[in-house]
């Protein structure tokens, strides 16, 4: 028989292994419940790695692409197999040599060579290979049986096809460095014809340093503010154009236009995520104060080198219920850049090593259509033909000259 | 095949049958069911450190749920919540960038399940909650405006704000499931403290504070270094439980 004491005492140790077990079964069910859950790990942008040694470089270099490139979700490259493969490759690679530092370029090229961005290119900041970049949709374009090298027009069409008082201007004041040209003038006198080289017409225009393009400028802006009966349509000359400031696309197309041109959309990241996106945004062009809406012929010359802001000028023609493309399928670089912290993507410097210069949008063609990689295509086909070049004659301005009645 | 409306009236006449015979066979077991509505706040648990003038904010939402309590004993229940619930977030940026914002507005259908500890007195109880969870993201909406690169300011004045240089654009649509990324089914635990109060023997009203942690991402995993996103929901609900054994015998008092 038990006493009242050992009683007492087996009462109060079942209460205590009760209360106990209890307290375990709660701990081990909360223990278990966070264990399931992933940690957080560290994210750190790009250009704060150390470049300490190849290892750092490739991090930094592989998940600024994994966070920061707009076009993981049309793009063919798997980004893990990257990974995978190349970071056992850049582990044996030693930073202090410059002859893995050379190699490494060859890597880099490797890695990105099927990347659908056009804009994409790497530039170095090392002594042994600043001298070399990697620009995957240029050597994929060399590759190509179309390939044919860039081609300044202006000199032959200004002296074969324009009439005499056209006008033509450089500046190289605005931005030092930079030689930025412009030719306008009349084919026939019932043409008007415009060309230049880049976008930076805005900061031209408004700078306060004379240059010469203010008058070109000033010149074809006067025919198209009120073009004169005689001047049945217009030539937009884009070929070889490498695209520029954003804000020209109002200052040239939006003189041409009286109510907002609706040409597409654009979507930007919305996190660190590859397939992180905004919805797609409006993209417009606003029309000039006093502008008028053209409505005669506007015909736009590009081709394989109308890059970036030319191709989304050539898609604003081609928009407009009188404008028609002519000459080549564009380059195929649409998504416009700015600096990575406005759109929390693209463009960035991986640990002082390599700057990745790539778009900060997608941009979706009001035909719901991405041309990036793929560059936008004519209405009307015209090679390039470098044996009518060499005999003094400019096939596809012919060509945009019939199709103004 | 779909069944015709005799059917569908007969399973209902059964379902209720059982819930009725469920709720009556034994003394001391009995089931409740009732109605829940409250406010919650939830947080997105992730990183974004690497992102400027950038972070995820907690966003209110609403909750809706038809509480199942099954009495075992004075202090112990099995309870089952299913309800719909809203898990929001905010992404803000600051300082240049603002202005710039979304909210994501996600709908959850969620069934916790849980065991429900009661203590206290007579008519007023305290209760604790303890559980799991699982639900399914049946919707999302995205609302919010960014600086629009493709819509340009022309008259560049002082730059205050991103705005100053690229027009805004203000967004309110329906989110569109990416199959490859959104991981739609949700799993996670609970926990909740509350006060209830007998009415009488059939009616129990009852106010509570409770936490729901996911366990799952909210995205598949598809891609190396992925930085995961997890809910965390608070929520105050108030609702009233109907004890059906009570109910069906007429003894309220």
């Amino acid at each position: 028989m038990l006493s009242d004491y050992s009683i007492y005492t087996k009462t109060v140790m079942k209460k205590l292994f009760r209360i106990s077990s209890g307290k375990i079964i709660f701990s081990l069910f909360f223990i278990f419940l966070f264990s399931c859950r992933k940690d957080l790990q560290s994210i750190n942008q790009p250009e704060n790695y150390i470049d300490g040694n190849f290892s750092q470089v490739f991090d930094a270099f592989w998940n600024g692409m994994n966070n920061n490139y707009i076009f993981w979700d049309i793009d063919t490259t798997n980004w893990d197999n990257m990974y995978t493969r190349y970071k056992p490759v850049f582990e044996k690679l030693n930073l202090n040599d410059s002859n893995d530092v050379r190699k490494s370029v060859n890597y880099f090229r490797q890695m990105t060579q099927g990347l659908v961005d056009s804009h994409f290119n790497l530039s170095f900041g090392y002594n042994a290979i600043q001298d070399s970049t990697v620009d995957p949709a240029y050597e994929r374009k060399q590759r190509s049986s179309a390939f044919h090298p860039w081609n300044f027009y202006a000199p032959l069409d200004a002296a074969r096809y324009l009439d005499k008082g056209y006008i033509s201007g450089y500046d190289s004041t605005t931005n030092a460095g930079d030689l930025r040209f412009a030719l306008a003038g009349t084919i026939s006198q019932k043409i008007l014809f415009f060309t230049f080289n880049e976008f930076e017409l805005k900061s031209s225009y408004a700078s306060s340093k004379a240059n010469g393009l203010q008058p070109v400028l000033k010149y074809f802006f006067n025919y198209v503010q009120d073009p004169p009966a005689n001047i049945k349509g217009i030539i937009l000359d884009l070929r070889g154009n490498g695209g520029g400031a954003v804000e020209d696309l109002n200052f040239l197309m939006g003189r041409m236009i009286d109510k907002p041109l609706h040409i597409g959309y654009t979507r930007y990241k919305s996190g660190n995520g590859r397939l992180d996106y905004t919805p797609w945004a409006d993209a417009v062009i606003t029309p000039q104060s006093g502008a008028a809406a053209l409505t005669i012929p506007i015909i736009v010359l590009a081709d394989n080198y109308s890059v970036s802001l030319a191709e989304l000028t050539t898609m604003a023609v081609h928009s407009l219920p009188t404008g028609r493309f002519v000459g080549e399928t564009t380059w195929g670089a649409t998504g416009p850049l700015a600096p990575n912290e406005f759109f929390n993507g693209g463009q960035f410097t991986a640990a002082n090593f390599l700057f990745a210069y790539t778009s900060s949008s997608m941009f979706k063609y009001i035909d719901g259509n991405i041309y990036e990689g793929k560059g936008f295509p004519p209405d009307v086909s015209v090679p390039y033909n470098a044996a009518a070049l060499r005999a003094g004659v400019d096939l596809q301005l012919e060509k945009a000259i019939s199709l103004i009645p | 095949m779909f069944k015709n409306k005799g059917s569908l009236r007969f399973d209902r006449m059964v379902f209720f049958n059982l819930l009725f015979i469920a709720a009556t066979n034994t003394t001391s077991a009995q089931l409740s069911i009732g109605l829940e509505t409250g406010y919650n706040k939830n947080y997105l648990y992730t990183n974004t450190s690497n992102r400027d003038f950038t972070a995820y904010k907690p966003a209110g939402g609403f909750n809706l749920g038809i509480p199942l309590s099954y009495t075992v004993s004075s202090w112990f229940a099995v309870q089952a919540d299913p309800s719909l619930i809203k898990k929001n977030y905010r992404t803000e940026r600051s300082d240049f960038f603002e202005g710039v914002y979304q909210v994501n507005t996600n709908t959850y259908l969620q069934l916790p399940v849980m065991g429900h500890f009661t203590f206290g007195g007579q008519y007023l109880k305290g209760f604790l909650n303890l559980g799991v969870y699982g639900g399914y993201w049946t919707l999302g909406k995205v609302k919010g405006t960014l600086p629009n690169i493709l819509n340009a300011v022309d008259t560049v004045g002082n730059i205050n704000t991103v705005y100053d240089y690229q027009k805004s654009y203000n967004y309110n649509e329906k989110y569109l499931f990416d199959s490859r990324k959104d991981n739609r089914i949700e799993f996670g635990w609970l926990a909740g403290v509350g006060l209830s109060y007998d009415l009488n023997n059939v009616y129990q009203v009852f106010g509570e504070a409770r936490y729901y942690q996911s366990l799952t991402d909210q995205q598949k995993k598809y891609m190396i270094n992925q930085v995961p996103r997890y809910n965390q929901t608070y929520i105050v609900t108030v609702g009233v439980l109907i004890n059906l054994k009570n109910l069906t015998q007429g003894n309220a008092f």
